[in-house]
């Protein structure tokens, strides 16, 4: 027999990829179970007409450059991938702009030059900006010695070396700006990026933010020039030439145990494949929820999973337009076009149907060559928080339902910026949180896992992993885990649950 | 540096040694009940995007020369409840067995969606020349007949933000499928648009449907249908092929055009289009022609490795790898069966193939990825699928 594996991870995201070749090259044998016919889970691209869309990736952040390589830089240079991809830089931060106040604010990267704009924004914001990024750069510092420690953390190195951070660590990005004395503007354009986490910053952890944003201003944005499937198929096929194997179009069923320990899976088709350890790159709901049967769920895992709330819901508007970037005068690479600069308002209007906030991102600006010339590529990225969409939503009303909200996107995009697109779309495709449910598997069609809220931020989820590692050889990885959703976040997770996959491996022998 | 934290200090500073604590206690104050899994948006989306439904053949409609139309219901005893709700224009892939071979293939719905509300389909199949699967439907198919179809798939529908409301719609001969979906749907009130068809076939027996689009036009202003003979004459129709000026006749200010035909007819139509001056995004396609080389025989081997498996069979120049898999009873995925939607896309380990690989992502060119469905073998011809 030819399917006994050490290591199963179910599920082809980048976070299980990332395991996956990680272990690979560690010597193991490994097999993935993807659900669909292509690797990279949300990583990947569609075609339609002439155009090929970028599905979810249009800022990696923790890349850097050979100069200045960020986290995922390090990565891919550990796994031996830098020379077989081909990455861009974004030039600007963002554009932010607000419907219902008629202002935007253009942000640039890089500390200083982001101070200098911000004063001339908002007058006197210099000295509060200044502390934010010094306190971040700690932060930053802290928290990857905590990731690197998790359980053993050392009271006094942190207090020796990260007194600020201490300061700060529980506390979300209101308290802690607030506590800087940073003029309320100057929040609300600093904290533009709150979208890309689904919680508001009345909710979320400032370390968490905090981090992020300093590596966005500091390292910048990169992407693939062949979009994140170069990425996905790049690590699929790394993982294949050092003897792991994947199989596609094969959807998990269910965990299978043996004297209650982990001994393998079941698929859909009936398949079995044997392994005393399992990654799973999925929302714990489903695989707690659904793949094991009630009785074998340890008591906390339930209570644990119980006690959390589905982050926010995807909605995504891909167009293809029949006019080049110059004749259509778009010229940033992002638009943040929010109804509110105040992310808790801003929240509240993404939890009703009348939600027209999204992030407007134009392809070509990053990468001239993503489309056919005299097109262009626009990418519409909105959220729902809770179920407003599926409780509102059926068979029969769902297509019209979502026409109908893309169109408002469209025009409230077309209101706040003055530029025209509608006549010119050429293809349109629209995914909603249905499709998110379908496609990603995840409960309810949300796209950054569990809402980073409370006991649920960042620093709890990595001080406590290791002891809720509920059932021996079965952990978790992905958007749904520790570190949150996000490319970067995706990526080093993959390369953390295969550093504790070995480790459970090593406690065996 | 220590910076002043305004209300911020030496508690907090203890507070990270608290954290664990607190989130033990917000478990352990939380339900041990089993885990809610039931989500709505879970639920719809496998209402609508079924991965297979099971059928039944509740009734069977003579639907022209050589063509019926089977009428489908769920197959209730195999586990499908419902059917699934689509877009008038899409598609869904049956797989029967006949013989020995197992076979896949996509067919346009040719009804109106708020059929699928009553758990009904029809399918409108026309024999063709060499289709073992259409002859095997024409021929042996019977009420009460089981068989599973994936759910609907395509692109080929209506899109209110792109298209323009009046549709020019041209189909030749089984082409007319999607139309007749779309316009019952007009009539339903499913979709609001106007909709000419210009319907062009070689003999007036090849028109399907005719008397219910004869019927529709009747009754509703916003369907128009003409027909057009290319082999034969009769003064009621009209005669040749469909000219610039048919198709200004029924020019509002803004169209879209619908093409669904074969190959001839795209490339027939193309050149109107120039001649018209319409930009891409008026014309959408619905490519449901294989693109084979007839001219070519020749034999070779085609080894296929699937699950730990490897079968090697005979493929020849003239067929698709997958339709000789399909032949040998090797169950392979597939879905549009034209190259176009990526489905069967598997993994070519040696040999020389001709692909048309305009449904190949950018990042899978120079890869040795293929589409079985639209991969002509050159040599023998080693291939993974993908499960």
């Amino acid at each position: 027999m030819n399917d006994k594996f050490d290591v199963i991870v179910i599920g082809a995201g980048n976070a299980g990829l990332i395991s996956a070749l990680e272990l690979v090259k560690s010597g193991k044998k490994v097999l993935i179970l993807e659900k669909e016919n292509v690797p990279g889970g949300f990583a990947t691209s569609f075609i339609r007409g002439r155009f090929e869309f970028e599905s979810s990736l249009n800022t990696l952040c923790e890349y850097g450059s050979k100069e200045s390589p960020g986290e995922i830089y390090k990565l891919f240079e550990k796994l031996d991938l830098l020379d077989k991809l081909d990455f861009t830089t974004i030039t600007d931060a963002f554009h932010v702009y607000s419907i219902d106040e008629n202002v935007n604010y253009k942000m640039p990267f890089g500390i200083l030059e982001f101070m200098e704009k911000m004063e001339e924004y908002v007058p006197e914001s210099r000295n509060a900006m200044k502390k934010f990024f010094v306190l971040a750069e700690e932060a930053k510092e802290a928290l990857t010695y905590l990731a690197s420690q998790k359980t053993n953390v050392d009271a006094d190195y942190l207090k020796r070396n990260f007194p600020d951070f201490l300061k700060v660590s529980t506390h979300t990005v209101d308290k802690v700006l607030d506590a800087l004395k940073m003029p309320k503007r100057a929040q609300e354009i600093l904290t533009t990026y709150w979208i890309y986490f689904g919680s508001p910053t009345s909710k979320l952890s400032f370390v968490h933010f905090a981090t992020m944003m300093f590596s966005y201003i500091t390292k910048g944005i990169q992407i693939p020039y062949k979009k994140s499937t170069e990425i996905s198929f790049l690590l699929a096929n790394e993982i294949e030439k050092n003897g792991g194997k994947i199989k596609y179009l094969s959807p998990v069923k269910e965990i299978l145990f043996k004297d209650k320990k982990i001994a393998g899976v079941m698929l859909v088709d009936g398949r079995i494949f044997e392994s005393s350890h399992i990654i799973a790159n999925l929302s714990p709901t489903f695989v707690y929820g659904k793949m094991i049967p009630n009785f074998l769920v340890p008591k906390n895992a339930l209570k644990l999973t119980n006690s959390r709330i589905l982050g926010a819901r995807g909605f995504a508007i891909y167009l293809g337009l029949n006019q080049s970037v110059e004749d259509l005068g778009l010229y940033e690479y992002s638009y943040f076009i929010h109804e509110n600069l105040n992310s808790n308002k801003e929240y509240q209007n993404r939890s009703t149907l009348k939600n027209c906030s999204s992030v407007v991102y134009v392809n070509n600006n990053a990468i001239p060559s993503c489309s056919p010339k005299g097109t262009t590529v626009v990418t519409f990225f909105s959220l729902f928080m809770g179920d407003v969409f599926s409780k509102n939503v059926t068979e029969k009303n769902y297509f019209d339902m979502k026409s109908k909200i893309a169109t408002r996107m469209i025009e409230a995009f077309e209101r706040t910026t003055g530029i025209v697109i509608t006549p010119y779309i050429e293809e349109i495709e629209i995914a909603t949180p249905i499709t998110f449910a379908r496609y990603g598997g995840h409960p309810d069609g949300v796209i950054y896992g569990y809402k980073a809220t409370g006991m649920d931020n960042l620093i709890p989820r990595l001080l406590s992993l290791e002891e809720e590692n509920y059932i021996p050889n079965l952990r978790f990885c992905g958007g749904f885990d520790a570190l949150l959703s996000g490319y970067s976040s995706a990526y080093l997770s993959g390369e953390m649950v295969a550093k504790l996959t070995l480790k459970d491996e090593e406690g065996e022998e | 540096m220590e910076l002043d934290l305004k209300g911020l200090g030496k508690k907090d500073m203890l507070a990270l040694k608290n954290v664990k604590n607190e989130r033990r206690k917000i478990i352990h104050d939380s339900s041990a009940d089993p885990i809610f899994t039931q989500f709505l948006a879970n639920e719809i989306a496998s209402n609508l995007h079924p991965t297979i439904q099971y059928v039944k053949v509740a009734e069977i409609l003579e639907a022209g020369k050589s063509a019926k139309t089977f009428v489908l219901i769920p197959d209730i005893d195999s586990g499908t409840k419902k059917l699934a709700y689509f877009r008038p224009g899409q598609y869904v892939c049956i797989q029967i067995q006949i013989e020995d071979g197992i076979y896949k293939r996509p067919y346009t719905i040719s009804c109106s969606p708020k059929k699928a509300m009553d758990n009904k389909y029809t399918l409108t199949i026309k024999r063709r020349n060499q289709g073992i699967v259409s002859n095997y439907f024409i021929e042996k198919v019977k009420v009460g007949d089981t068989f599973s179809i994936s759910g609907p798939k395509g692109n080929f529908y209506y899109e209110p933000i792109r298209d323009a409301k009046n549709i020019i719609a041209i189909a030749g001969g089984s082409g007319i499928t999607p139309f007749i979906s779309m316009a019952e749907a007009v009539m339903d009130g499913i979709l609001d648009l106007h909709l000419t068809i210009l319907y062009g076939a070689r003999t007036k027996e090849d028109f399907l449907f005719f008397h219910r689009f004869e019927e529709m036009k009747k009754k509703s202003k916003r369907i128009q249908v003409e027909y057009i003979l290319s082999e034969e004459d009769d003064e009621n129709f009209i005669s040749g092929f469909i000219t610039k000026e048919l198709i200004e006749k029924y020019m509002h200010k803004e169209n879209s055009y619908f093409l669904c035909g074969p190959l001839s007819l795209y490339e027939k139509m193309n050149v109107l289009f120039k001649e018209l001056n319409i930009p891409n995004k008026y014309i959408r396609y619905d490519s449901f022609f294989g693109r084979i080389d007839l001219n070519r025989n020749e034999e070779y081997n085609l080894t296929v490795l699937t699950g730990g498996k490897k079968i090697t069979i005979l493929c020849n120049t003239k067929e698709t790898l997958l339709s000789s898999m399909e032949k040998n009873g090797i169950l392979a995925p597939s879905q549009c069966h034209v190259g176009k939607c990526g489905f069967c896309r598997s993994k070519l380990k040696s040999g020389k193939v001709k692909m048309f690989d305009d449904a190949l992502l950018e990042a899978e060119k120079g890869k040795k990825y293929i589409h079985p469905c639209a991969t002509f073998p050159e040599s023998d011809v080693v291939i993974e699928l993908p499960f």
